[in-house]
């Protein structure tokens, strides 16, 4: 018995096998289909926006599926947190700023609104102070229950300052007079007065067009004294006892401070890693105060969950409403092609771009000539395709997507090929006049062998780096791919020196293309670690020195864009937006740092008790403060 | 009970003597040839070893030659707008995975990988592993304490999250990491490295507990006294009997090696995206595998039957040095 069964052992196991996957491909055949795969739900610019499925009402609770982690920066603690998702629960329900928005998609999404404050200012003496005055009568949640004041707003912006309490980006607000010193010693910036409760002053060292934007993030919102104090110097840990100044608050938060030693974290920021985060109403929060929230659920619930397949799984099965997960492939053909499920694939721009960037000084990208003809050769087509096709995103062209200018430059495609698929001859043109070509269109030197790119482990880095490397060959470059879990940390380390990287991708902190280029572009902005100019615009020999970068390579005669994003500072309105819009030809065809090729989208997949939803232009989320969901 | 066929009892109950018949001399291997030789499972498992090895060798260009398919080659035409792969047809045998790259072809230069993982960084642990454990199987005392718990720590050690940390330090440069005795290069060198480096404890610790027997037994005495060194006694006494042993651990260890490869080109890990290997498809088919079946079906199929053939030949052959064995 004991040998047939052994030998049986081999041909078992793969028959089981075969058996099982075939099963599990019955759920659906079109995979193996010629299914064209029509775009469905979106392409550029037929944006979803909002989404009824009946009237909303108040009450129920609204369940979000949450993939892998909360991934939160900074332990959700205002000062700190940098996340966009955690930005949509912070400004749609738990804090306000002095400036915020309606939480609606598109360009009204992207208009400043008083939210603490009762109007959004108008800068004076010569665009250099910031009035703002505050709404009588709102009050903090539990456990602090007082009237919101300007000095704590004073507060928050003093905790942001000092870097002791873990701000990501305080950068934004080194323009208010005594900011980087107070930032030294932990004092107050000398730039903000608070002449009386309702008012708010700043003094700016010098005219920044985008300030009221700049008022808006999390960070800025009003933070009690007594409570905050509590967690000074400790990044991170008042991310637990947000004192809630918005419609909700954090589940826990109830009774009356009295100390420091007597607040516990409150428990509906709990688990493992705070892998469920729970919002019930705040008492506190008058309604009559508040002309855009609409706050249907009594309850949201933010469930951490490994596994997208069981999420979206939930979601279809009306256990979630709502999901923070990237849809795979599979998913956002399923909701494209079923005409029932169709209606809950909500699709809006992301403004965010996703690009392969290029280092001007390293070879063979030290050329302006070789990158140009990267982004004649590459096939934009095929890598929107591996990330999931038109609903994924649009093609990207340029540096900032085409909202970040009111939908200027939508248009604009300076390496235009036929079907954004590549174009081999244009390349190879640009390729002749290349240093490294020997004027046969093709790069000959060793410089463009095995040149060393750095990516990512996801399915979609997979998908794309074959797709990258076979355009590139086209006009002989060969790349060394080196894929590592979390490509960032590498690409964002200066003496690394790496090459080229088709990891990054940015979206933008506020509705201002500066939140592009003064990041990105701007050499004063460059660090050894954690730097975000991948390319190098703008480096110099000297700055290398002093910065202590480490950077080897060709750092003669490499482009600046400082001078540029300096004059577009100063600008406001529509001269504002044409100066960016200037700047990013002026990168794209001058300085030429990145192949952008997708401006993504934000593709969100609802449950069926969803009655009311909206998109928040501002986080590139779900507007948490218009949802609604029917009763169980 | 019957007696042995040259001792006869005749009916008075006498023993008569009888001819004696003549057996045949057996040398060791060919006994051991006779065991193994019953044992069709592990023949077949040889045979199909055999089989794979010659796929590791010429199956990825022959199935280029015959396909026409370059293993990174990606064909737009075979995935959807979705970027969802199709499944086999006339020109795909195995379907495409999700870039849209011919699964045939990649599946067989996925053998020369996994393959050569496998015995490369099995052998490196073997070899280790024997150094290891012989030293401290024979010399005891503090050496073997060193060594031996040394061995434990490794055995301590999360693998995953340390296989994760060296993969990641070294391949974050083109030239990879400078480790002053050698320099370790990014792709299938890191992975061997950290499949050998959690792998010989295992063998380490057996062949010392091995050694230890071994080194009690009379023909190491009898060495001994006739002056033979401690190298000399190790290379000639105790090693030739630990070859079987190894043999077989070898062929189990492969399979092992083999699959952790796969764990680590699952987690992205592995060897480097456009090298193909079982392992780093299966990790393709992770998000896919309920509408694009094929990416799992035809690596997890090689994966398995490597596995399964490697083991059923392991299990023959220990059998088969086993004179103690039941057969």
């Amino acid at each position: 018995m004991r040998k047939p069964l052994r030998l049986a052992l081999l041909a078992l196991p793969v028959a089981a096998l075969a058996i099982l996957t075939a099963g599990c491909g019955s759920k659906s055949s079109s995979g193996s289909s010629n299914n064209n795969g029509s775009s469905g739900a979106s392409s550029a610019g037929g944006y979803t926006g909002t989404y009824e499925n009946g009237s909303a009402e108040k009450g129920g609770t609204y369940t979000v599926g949450w993939e892998q982690s909360f991934g939160f920066t900074d332990n959700f603690d205002p000062t700190g947190e940098y996340l966009g998702n955690a930005w949509g629960i912070l400004d749609n329900l738990l804090v306000r700023p002095l400036i915020g928005y309606k939480h609606a998609a598109g360009a009204d999404g992207n208009e400043l609104i008083g939210d603490l404050a009762t109007a959004v200012p108008t800068p004076t003496d010569n665009g250099l102070t910031y009035t703002y005055k505050l709404r009588s009568g709102i009050k903090f949640g539990p456990p602090v229950n007082r009237v919101i004041t300007s000095k704590d707003v004073a507060y928050a912006l003093d905790r942001l300052a000092d870097a002791k309490n873990g701000g990501q980006y305080g950068f934004y607000y080194s323009v208010i007079k005594g900011w980087d010193a107070a930032g030294k010693n932990g004092s107050h910036v000398s730039g903000i007065d608070t002449p009386d409760n309702n008012t708010l002053v700043i003094h700016l060292t010098k005219p920044t067009g985008d300030f009221n934007r700049r008022m808006s993030m999390p960070a800025t919102a009003p933070i009690p004294s007594n409570v905050g104090d509590c967690f000074k110097g400790k990044p991170g840990a008042y991310g637990r006892n947000v004192i809630s100044s918005g419609p909700y608050m954090i589940a826990g938060s109830t009774g009356s401070f009295t100390s420091c030693s007597a607040l516990k974290p409150f428990s509906g920021y709990a688990g493992d890693n705070g892998n469920h985060l729970t919002l019930v109403r705040n008492p506190n929060y008058d309604q009559s105060t508040d002309s855009y929230r609409k706050n249907y659920p009594d309850k949201f619930a933010f469930v951490v969950n490994s596994n997208a397949d069981d999420i979206y799984n939930k979601v279809q099965a009306g256990q979630y409403d709502d999901e923070q997960s990237s849809p795979q492939p599979k998913t956002i053909r399923q909701y494209v092609t079923d005409p029932n499920l169709k209606k809950r694939l909500l699709v809006n721009g992301g403004d965010r771009t996703w690009y392969i960037t290029m280092n001007l000084t390293q070879p063979p990208f030290d050329d302006i000539a070789v990158r140009k003809a990267m982004n004649y050769i590459i096939d934009k087509q095929a890598l929107r395709k591996a990330w999931g096709g038109p609903v994924v995103a649009a093609i990207g062209t340029h540096i900032a997507p085409p909202a970040m200018y009111n939908n200027g430059l939508a248009e604009y495609d300076p390496y235009a090929t036929p079907n954004f698929s590549g174009d081999l001859a244009k390349a190879q043109a640009e390729m002749k006049k290349s240093k490294y070509s020997n004027g046969t269109g093709t790069c000959s030197a060793s410089a463009c062998k095995g040149v060393l790119m750095v990516a990512d482990t996801r399915a979609v880095d997979n998908r794309m780096i074959p797709v990258i490397q076979a355009d590139a060959k086209k006009i002989g470059i060969t790349f060394t791919v080196r894929s590592i879990n979390g490509a960032y940390t590498t690409i964002q380390t200066t003496n690394k020196n790496v090459p080229i990287s088709e990891r990054p991708g940015w979206g933008k902190d506020y509705a201002d293309p500066y939140t592009f280029f003064g990041e990105l572009f701007d050499s004063r902005a460059l660090i050894p670690s954690g730097n975000t100019n991948y390319s190098l615009v703008g480096i110099t020999p000297q700055i290398n020195t002093e910065k202590k970068l480490g950077v080897k390579g060709n750092l003669n005669n490499v482009p600046s864009v400082n001078n540029l994003i300096d004059n577009c500072q100063t600008k406001l309105g529509d001269a504002r937006l044409t100066c960016w819009e200037n700047l990013d030809k002026h990168l794209m065809t001058q300085v030429v740092p990145w192949v952008p090729y997708l401006f993504a989208n934000v593709a969100t997949i609802l449950g069926p008790r969803v009655t009311n939803w909206s998109y928040d232009q501002f986080s590139d989320t779900t507007a948490y403060s218009q949802v609604a969901v029917k009763q169980a | 009970m019957t007696n042995p066929p040259e001792f006869q009892v005749t009916s008075g109950g006498a023993v008569a003597l009888q001819q004696p018949i003549s057996v045949a001399r057996k040398s060791p291997s060919r006994l051991f040839w006779e065991r193994l030789r019953q044992d069709k499972a592990a023949l077949a498992g040889g045979v199909v070893i055999v089989v794979l090895v010659l796929i590791a060798i010429f199956g990825g260009p022959i199935a280029k030659q015959v396909t026409g398919h370059g293993p990174n080659q990606t064909f737009d035409s075979m995935t959807d707008a979705y970027g969802v792969p199709y499944g086999p047809n006339a020109s795909f045998w195995f379907g495409a995975d999700s870039a849209g790259r011919d699964l045939f072809v990649r599946t067989m230069y996925g053998a020369r990988t996994s393959l050569f993982v496998g015995v490369v960084a099995s052998g490196l642990a073997l070899f280790i592993g024997l150094v290891v454990g012989m030293v401290a199987g024979f010399f005891g005392g503090w050496i073997d304490t060193l060594l031996s718990r040394s061995a434990d720590v490794l055995l301590a050690v999360p693998q995953i999250l340390i296989a994760v940390g060296v993969v990641a330090a070294c391949s974050s440069s083109k030239s990879g990491c400078d480790l002053k005795l050698f320099h370790l290069q990014p792709g299938l060198p890191v992975v061997i490295a950290v499949i050998t480096v959690f792998s010989w404890s295992y063998i380490a610790r057996i062949v010392r507990g091995y050694t230890l027997s071994l080194r009690e037994k009379e023909f190491v005495e009898a060495a001994r006294s006739l002056g033979a060194g401690n190298i000399r006694i190790l290379a000639t006494e105790i090693f030739p009997n630990l070859v079987g042993p190894l043999i077989v651990y070898a062929t189990l260890l492969i399979p092992t090696n083999i699959l952790f490869e796969a764990a680590l080109s699952y987690l992205g890990l592995g060897v480097p995206a456009t090298t193909p290997s079982w392992g780093a498809i299966l990790n393709d088919a992770s998000g896919l595998y309920d509408v694009a079946w094929w990416l799992m079906l035809f690596p997890g199929a090689f994966l398995i039957i490597t596995t399964l053939a490697f083991n059923l030949l392991g299990d023959g052959l220990r059998d088969a040095f086993d004179v103690r064995s039941d057969r």
